[in-house]
């Protein structure tokens, strides 16, 4: 009797406790503690018993249905409140919200964020180079013969000032390559950089604005090959695109590279089967190609110790890819319109 | 530059079964894009972008050839089918007849001085023409190649410019005013009308061709002349195929404005061993199409031939750039399919360049693309680079994670990040002009100085978004100060501005106040601004930081130096037991002139005691100012009689210095 006892205890202090509202607590009340509740009628059993035993079990019993009806009335009170609470507070949950301030990072920035976090999770440091810089960071050093059409002041955006006797004229960055050079000449190597920063072109039409963003990859080191950049290439690509998306490189011509490479990713709105939006299947990422000797010799690398491999894509050209922005001129990311901007 | 080339006409010089997408896609992948391949008809045309190294790949016999290499390598059947020109025994009589030629060449009619070393080489014959339509083949293929037609005779100098990669010029013979032409250099401020009508006056350099009587009669290399071309009357035509210094060309084209395709094929270093391949092959379309006849000898001027060149490999460093071993057997295949010449001594290739790829091949590297490219990047594994850099980062120096922990913290006060441009208009300039960074060649007057504060550009975006009664905004980017002899300085500067109603100073000093305990920076000062009542100027750790303005009632801007800013910001945090004796509070009114700043009186009451452990003040009403004073004893409870002593020691402070008095 003692153990039968013990179970209805326990049952009932269970029930008692998963009990969601205030009918179901009356319905477990009923059955433990009711006219013919579990506890009442062990109770009435006690009569079998030796007189003794009648006043030991029968004192266990009441204990036990003190207990019962304490729990019951505490978790009774509970469930109350909660009713109060609701009746109290007749609100309309659809009224407007009181917000906290909530401002917006520019897309460009929040971009900048995603980049830098895929390169760093594979070993690539961050730096940051002068944006206007020495002709000779910014071409001669990266193998631009002195006739380049980019040298000439129709394309690149040149500062008034005398020319370095050593380094030449100063011009505002046409591309992020000087942080190569400038990173190869101040870094211990092996190097794996990512530079991202503000670059300057004379230009400026939809799809060009003369301030944009680039950002460049470059790592030197032994027996660094073409395979390692398209693996780099492909880490990229997965990460900020989607796993599903494939990678290619294909020749292209670049002064500071060689070979060189354009970069190509599988098209996302028709699965690389050819669309209006891209060129059979493929869309055009940027550039990349392995360090061009002469631009290792002009940071005193020898080409036959080391190798390396560059990559320089457009941040706005990853945001636009990427978001399916339907931004009809790239010059309205630096609008700094307020209906613009606040959607980001 | 994009060519267009029609599918069939490729097939003329290559026999393959590929789908023209099939060709499409291979070369793409090893030679050059072929970014579209379009329906036309039963045909197929293909929109190719020839990059600055390849121009043997803007024709359609140098496409033939590249894809009678590449086709094969990647398991495509395709035999390319040379250009076959009908004079090859012209070959080794250069400035002697031709054999085939049924009349007999008139030697004076004409002659060419060269007056400039620009000039690599320049072949030219007169011939008897007639001028007609072309045939609808030839129409068809121009035209979807983006060529007008205009005549026949017009006509196969294009021709023969697509098919070789060659442009070629032809002028009407009679029209040239005599048999002698002298090509030159312009003289600065001579005119000239090319044949599209339109007058320009020359900059001096650009390659032109002079006849007897002193008249210009061609602009070299990029566009043909209005008085010398040909017309509806031309009976006799020279053709004149020439190959030019090439960067001459550019900057004459550039210059000029003047980008046709003969300008934009010429300036990429052409082999000028391809005059003569365009100039027999032309003889031979206007003998076909214009009835042509051969009437003087070849006149072929060849000053600076083209060599072949030979560039040295190792083996090793072919594997070791693309990142697999490539047999030595499979090397000298594809190089000797791209019309290479190779010899093996023991590790080395000894690699000679064809003079069509003499410009682009001159190093092992290059050599290494040719082979790399038509094995195939899309048959190398992918892999990341295992190697990995010494360099340790300390979070606290990394200037990129501080950066982007302010630009959210400012995010979720509020603000909205603006990017505006680091070039500026004069109106937008702050001081004197001559000491700003300048662009000497601006784009337009939007963009011609470099900007020495932000605060200009973000008052622009608030006034360009007059709707909005409220505007928090701010920006972090770098501006400019000219330095003596060196690179401009660059500083990175946070700078944002508030419209707003009646927008109250301290709660801008709060962003900033705020931000500053965020980043554990605590050295920092507001002190009165220097012409007094419009704002501060901040200071950390004694050193000018930036200020707050107070520009009207409802509207304030601030800047600050970033890269200061960080250099004081910390992550390290101090841990101070909670004390087991309580503090005693107390408040202290008095009555203060109001040019005793609040910091002052508060650095002095804390000054007293090491037991005042705070002051702040919590009101202030005219002349009256309250001070919330905390004193706390950490060894044990301070009695009333001590507390009494340390507030009248503060009275007695306060009135020595300033004769400030309580309430």
């Amino acid at each position: 009797m003692e153990e039968e006892l013990l179970r209805i205890k326990n049952n009932a202090i269970s029930l008692i406790l998963e009990a969601k509202s205030k009918q179901e607590l009356n319905e477990i009340k009923l059955q433990f503690v009711g006219r013919s509740g579990e506890l009442t009628k062990i109770f009435k059993e006690i009569t079998k018993l030796s007189p003794d035993k009648k006043a030991e079990v029968g004192k266990k019993i009441n204990e036990t249905k003190q207990i019962v009806e304490n729990l019951i009335n505490q978790t009774e009170a509970k469930l109350g409140e909660k009713a109060r609470q609701r009746v109290a507070h007749n609100i309309d949950v659809t009224d407007p919200a009181v917000l906290p301030p909530l401002g917006h990072l520019h897309p460009v920035t929040q971009v900048i964020e995603e980049i830098t976090n895929i390169f760093e999770r594979i070993g690539f440091t961050r730096e940051r180079y002068p944006e206007i810089d020495f002709d000779w960071f910014a071409f001669e050093a990266l193998n631009f013969p002195q006739d380049h059409p980019a040298r000439d002041d129709w394309e690149t955006f040149f500062i008034r000032q005398q020319p370095d006797p050593k380094h030449g004229p100063v011009v505002l960055i046409p591309h992020t390559s000087n942080g190569q050079i400038r990173e190869m000449l101040n870094k211990e190597l092996p190097i794996k950089m990512l530079n991202i920063a503000k670059t300057y072109r004379r230009q400026s039409d939809v799809s060009h604005a003369a301030m944009f963003h680039q950002f460049e990859t470059l790592v030197v080191g032994k027996n660094i090959s073409i395979v390692h950049l398209k693996g780099t290439l492909d880490y990229f690509v997965k990460s900020y695109f989607g796993a599903d998306r494939k990678t290619r490189i294909r020749p292209y011509h670049f002064q500071f590279t060689e070979p060189s490479f354009e970069v190509d990713i599988s098209c996302g709105v028709c699965d690389g089967k050819g669309c209006k939006l891209c060129k059979a299947g493929w869309l055009e990422l940027g550039g990349a190609g392995m360090v061009h000797p002469n631009v290792l010799k002009a940071c005193n690398i020898d080409p036959n110790e080391y190798s390396g491999f560059a990559s320089g894509f457009g941040v706005e050209r990853v945001l636009m890819m990427r978001e399916g922005l339907q931004i009809d001129d790239l010059r309205t990311l630096y609008g700094n319109k307020l209906e613009f901007l606040e959607q980001f | 530059m994009n060519i267009k080339i029609l599918d069939s006409w490729l097939r003329e010089y290559l026999q393959t079964d590929a789908t023209a997408y099939e060709v499409a896609k291979q070369i793409s992948l090893t030679s050059v894009s072929i970014e579209r391949v379009e329906k036309h008809k039963d045909d197929f045309i293909y929109d190719i972008e020839v990059t600055t190294n390849r121009p043997d790949l803007a024709s359609v016999n140098g496409l033939a050839r590249e894809a009678g290499t590449v086709l094969p390598q990647n398991g495509i059947r395709a035999i390319y089918k040379p250009l076959v020109l009908m004079h090859e025994e012209k070959q080794s009589s250069t400035n002697n007849e031709i054999a085939s030629s049924s009349l007999t060449p008139v030697h004076d009619l004409l002659k060419i001085e060269l007056a400039i070393k620009a000039v690599n080489r320049v072949c030219a014959v007169v011939m008897d023409v007639k001028i007609d339509k072309s045939p609808e083949q030839v129409i068809e293929r121009l035209e979807t190649s983006g060529i007008r037609s205009l005549n026949n005779l017009i006509d196969i100098t294009n021709y023969v410019m697509r098919v070789t990669g060659q442009p070629t010029h032809v002028f009407d013979y009679d029209r040239l005013g005599g048999t002698e032409l002298t090509i030159r250099e312009a003289k600065t401020g001579e005119e000239i009308t090319t044949l599209d009508n339109k007058t320009y006056t020359l900059n001096g350099g650009e390659v032109i061709a002079e006849n007897e009587k002193g008249e210009i009669v061609d602009l070299l290399a990029i566009m043909g002349l209005k008085n010398s071309v040909v017309t509806e009357q031309t009976k006799r035509i020279v053709f004149f195929v020439n190959n030019i210094d090439s960067n001459k060309i550019r900057k004459a084209s550039m210059n000029l404005g003047i980008r046709t395709e003969a300008a934009q094929l010429n300036e990429k270093h052409l082999d000028p061993n391809l005059c003569e391949v365009a100039l027999q092959y032309g003889i031979q379309l206007y003998q076909e199409l214009a009835e042509g006849k051969v009437v003087s000898p070849i006149i072929d001027l060849y000053p600076h031939a083209s060599e072949e060149k030979q560039v040295v490999v190792s083996l090793a460093k072919i594997n070791s750039v693309i990142g697999i071993d490539i047999s030595a057997e499979k090397s000298i295949d594809i190089l000797t399919k791209l019309g290479f010449q190779v010899q093996q001594e023991e590790d080395n290739l000894y690699v000679t360049v064809p003079t069509i790829r003499a410009y682009d091949v001159t190093l092992p590297e290059d050599i290494i693309e040719e082979i790399a490219r038509v094995y195939g990047y899309h048959n190398l594994p992918v892999e990341l680079p295992s190697l990995n850099t010494q360099q340790a980062i300390q979070q606290e120096k990394n200037p990129f994670y501080w950066e982007q922990r302010i630009k959210n913290t400012l995010k979720y006060w509020g603000f909205t990040e603006t990017y505006t441009y680091s070039m500026i208009p004069e109106n937008l300039y702050e001081g004197p002009l001559n000491e700003a960074v300048t662009i000497s060649n601006p784009l337009n007057e939007e963009f011609v100085y470099m900007r020495n504060t932000l605060i200009p550009s973000l008052l622009r975006v608030v006034s360009e978004n007059k709707s909005y009664e409220q505007v928090k905004i701010f920006e972090i980017a770098n501006v400019y100060q000219k330095r003596q002899n060196k690179l401009p300085e660059e500083i990175r500067m946070l700078a944002g501005v508030i419209k707003q109603k009646q927008i109250s100073f301290f709660v801008v000093k709060g962003y900033l106040q705020q931000l500053f305990n965020d980043l554990g920076v605590n050295n920092y000062e507001f002190k009165p601004s220097d012409q007094g009542g419009d704002g501060t100027k901040i200071y950390v750790a004694e050193k000018y930081l930036g200020d707050i303005e107070i520009l009207d009632e409802n509207l304030i801007d601030f800047e600050l130096n970033f890269e200061l800013l960080i250099a004081h910001a910390s992550l390290r945090k101090t841990y101070i037991p909670a004390s087991k004796f309580p503090p005693v509070l107390e408040d202290i009114s008095l009555v203060i002139p109001a040019d005793i700043l609040t910091q002052e009186v508060i650095d002095l009451i804390k000054k007293q005691s090491s037991l005042i452990v705070n002051v702040e003040l919590i009101d202030r009403y005219e002349n009256n100012r309250t001070f919330h004073v905390i004193y706390r004893d950490n060894e044990k409870n301070l009695t009333q009689d001590e507390i009494k002593t340390l507030h009248e020691k503060i009275l007695s402070s306060l009135k020595k210095k300033w004769q400030i008095k309580e309430e």
